[in-house]
């Protein structure tokens, strides 16, 4: 199984001379499975866009382009660049689209297909040469074939949000974004002396098992892509309830569900690349007691083979 | 009317169970807000019979693909967060009104509601005396709540026939479920089993709504809170809370007196004490929901 980050930013693009060395599209990550090479795609940030471009000039040679793209959730960053991804207004593309939607809100394809709507683009959905599917998910398993197994799993996020949990050839790579622990939310606040302290204890029991079901969706991940929006400063200060998580949240989660490779992804297009570098520095000096645990912070471009 | 044909008309009308008006109401106010406490939410839920079972049902769906469990309001919150949950309240009461307040011709709705949610309060309290795990309690709850909800459309229905129904222990003494039966050739429990097919319902909630009157024939294994309910039925009815059309109570079964009463925990002194709470329990939900009583 092979990786490569298309885009690692989170909330907006931001190209800039402050993001040259870790990049400003939003996510997009590119899999690629065994022999056969298959290619699997999370998210539809502005990343997409030149990885559309990579798959034009070179897979197309031979042939058509067939993939799917796994949507972690609708929210614009991550699905902002489909329409910018080339391969959709080639005839003979095959594209199956999935992704967590709304209950008994509009469709995926609507979700979308609506980007491609004159008032946003100059080319409606319906004009798209390509053959494209999409399809509603909740937490499951699928077999995608070839040996690749899928299981979802709800974060925590305010909208629907599902991390992803690919296995191959006995390795393990697990997104986890957008999250944030999940937390006792009839415990603190304004109301909170209306809550009885049994309603008080069943929020406190109900967001502990949450957040260990999470812990086990990572268990034992070769790579984990983890949300790390903000530091522990910033999210207790003024985040909480934000839907993204910090560093040392993040870190702590890969050392309880021993993890062997935590991704520290989907920045804050505040974050400069001095931020970055220092921030990587010091959670592996600081934060790290495993020594079998590796952090990386995620650049636009890396690429990691399991 | 046929049997058939009375079926068919459940058949349909279940199909869109109706949240109570007072409930809809407040769930529009409550969701229109933009900063909804989520505590004002799970409360605008737990107190409608329909609209937990709704919940219940949507969140246990395929559309979500959860392990099934119950999942009380609460953690449905925690789980699936507050704007998700929002927008499930709103898809089940949007999706169709209880229309006026004359359908509930037969039965009185606010002492219907008093009446379930009383029962639903005690079997949480009796639950918690006998010291249940915390994490079961809203189940006891629920299935209080939940269990003559197949009253609901026997009385929209059929709210003529209903009314004779309810008026029949004045000429022979019977329960309810036994005229309900005669009369119309179905009765609440089987029509509460119908819903609970529906919506998917628990075993712990399904077994008690269908068989809250016939606990002899009971094969299943969730007798703690079919027994329980049982019990705050009797002691909700015997006490005046509500009324939900049993004029004339069956006796309590052995088998649910022994199985609670002679524990150590529990006695019925202590649900005579629940009294008080019971009722500042529903004077709240009154204030909440603003039922006038």
């Amino acid at each position: 199984m092979k990786l490569r980050l298309w885009g690692v930013r989170g909330s907006i693009a931001c190209p800039g001379p402050k993001t040259v060395e870790f990049g400003g599209n939003t996510p997009c990550l590119e899999l690629r499975f065994g022999e056969k090479n298959r290619l699997i795609i999370i998210d539809a940030g502005t990343g997409i866009h030149p990885l559309g471009n990579r798959l034009v000039w070179e897979d197309i040679q031979d042939g058509p382009i067939s993939t799917e793209i796994f949507i972690t959730h609708t929210h614009w960053d991550h699905i902002i660049g489909f329409p910018f991804f080339r391969p959709i207004y080639i005839p003979g593309t095959k594209l199956k689209v999935y992704g967590p939607i709304t209950f008994e809100d509009d469709s995926l394809e609507k979700v979308i297909g609506d980007l491609l709507r004159y008032r946003y683009f100059p080319v409606l959905h319906g004009e798209l040469t390509a053959n494209i599917k999409y399809f509603q998910l909740g937490e499951c398993k699928m077999d995608l074939g070839d040996g690749i197994t899928l299981k979802t799993k709800y974060l925590n996020h305010p909208l629907l949000c599902l991390g992803y949990r690919f296995e191959f050839n006995g390795k393990i790579l697990c997104t986890a974004y957008d999250t944030e622990p999940f937390r006792n939310i009839f415990s603190t606040g304004e109301n909170a002396v209306n809550i009885d302290h049994i309603t008080r204890a069943e929020g406190e029991e109900a967001a502990r098992e949450e957040n260990e079901k999470l812990l086990n969706f990572y268990r034992d991940a070769d790579i984990l892509i983890h949300d790390c929006q903000y530091t522990k400063e910033e999210y207790f200060s003024s985040k909480i309830g934000w839907g993204h998580s910090f560093f040392e949240h993040a870190i702590d989660s890969a050392l309880a569900a021993n993890v062997k490779k935590v991704v520290l992804f989907h920045h804050d297009p505040l974050r400069t690349d001095r931020e970055l570098i220092e921030l990587e520095k010091y959670c592996i000096e600081h934060m790290n007691s495993r020594s079998d645990l590796e952090i990386v912070v995620a650049k636009e471009g890396m690429e990691i083979e399991l | 009317m046929e049997y058939q044909h009375r079926l068919t008309i459940l058949d349909h009308y279940i199909r869109q169970l109706p949240p109570f008006p007072a409930t809809v109401d407040k769930v529009m106010e409550i969701c229109s807000e933009t900063n909804t406490s989520p505590m004002d939410l799970t409360k605008v839920i737990s107190l409608d019979p329909v609209l937990t079972g709704k919940i219940m049902q949507l969140v246990n769906s395929a559309y979500f693909g959860l392990p099934r469990e119950i999942i009380s309001p609460v953690r449905a919150v925690i789980m699936l967060g507050m704007n998700t949950v929002k927008n499930l309240v709103l898809g089940a009461t949007v999706l169709n009104t209880f229309g006026a307040r004359q359908n509930f011709r037969a039965l009185n709705m606010d002492l219907f509601w008093e009446h379930s949610l009383g029962v639903g309060v005690i079997a949480k309290l009796i639950a918690k005396k006998r010291n249940i795990n915390n994490k079961l309690l809203e189940g006891y709850f629920i299935a209080g709540l939940l269990h003559d909800i197949g009253k609901i459309p026997l009385n929209s229905k059929f709210s003529n026939e209903y009314m004779n129904i309810i008026d029949v222990p004045e000429k022979e003494p019977q329960p309810l479920f036994i005229s309900e039966k005669k009369f119309l050739g179905i009765d609440h429990t089987h029509v509460g089993n119908l819903i609970a097919k529906k919506w998917k319902l628990g075993k712990e909630i399904s077994d008690t709504i269908t068989y809250h009157h016939a606990p002899e024939t009971y094969q299943g294994l969730q007798h703690d809170i079919l027994f329980t309910v049982i019990l705050s039925d009797y002691y909700a009815n015997n006490a005046g809370i509500g009324f939900s059309g049993n004029r004339y109570m069956e006796d309590l079964c052995p088998e649910a007196t022994h199985y609670l009463g002679d524990s150590e925990e529990l006695s019925f002194k202590d649900i005579d004490a629940f009294n008080s709470e019971v009722e500042q329990e529903i004077e709240k939900a009154q204030i909440f929901l603003k039922v006038v009583g």
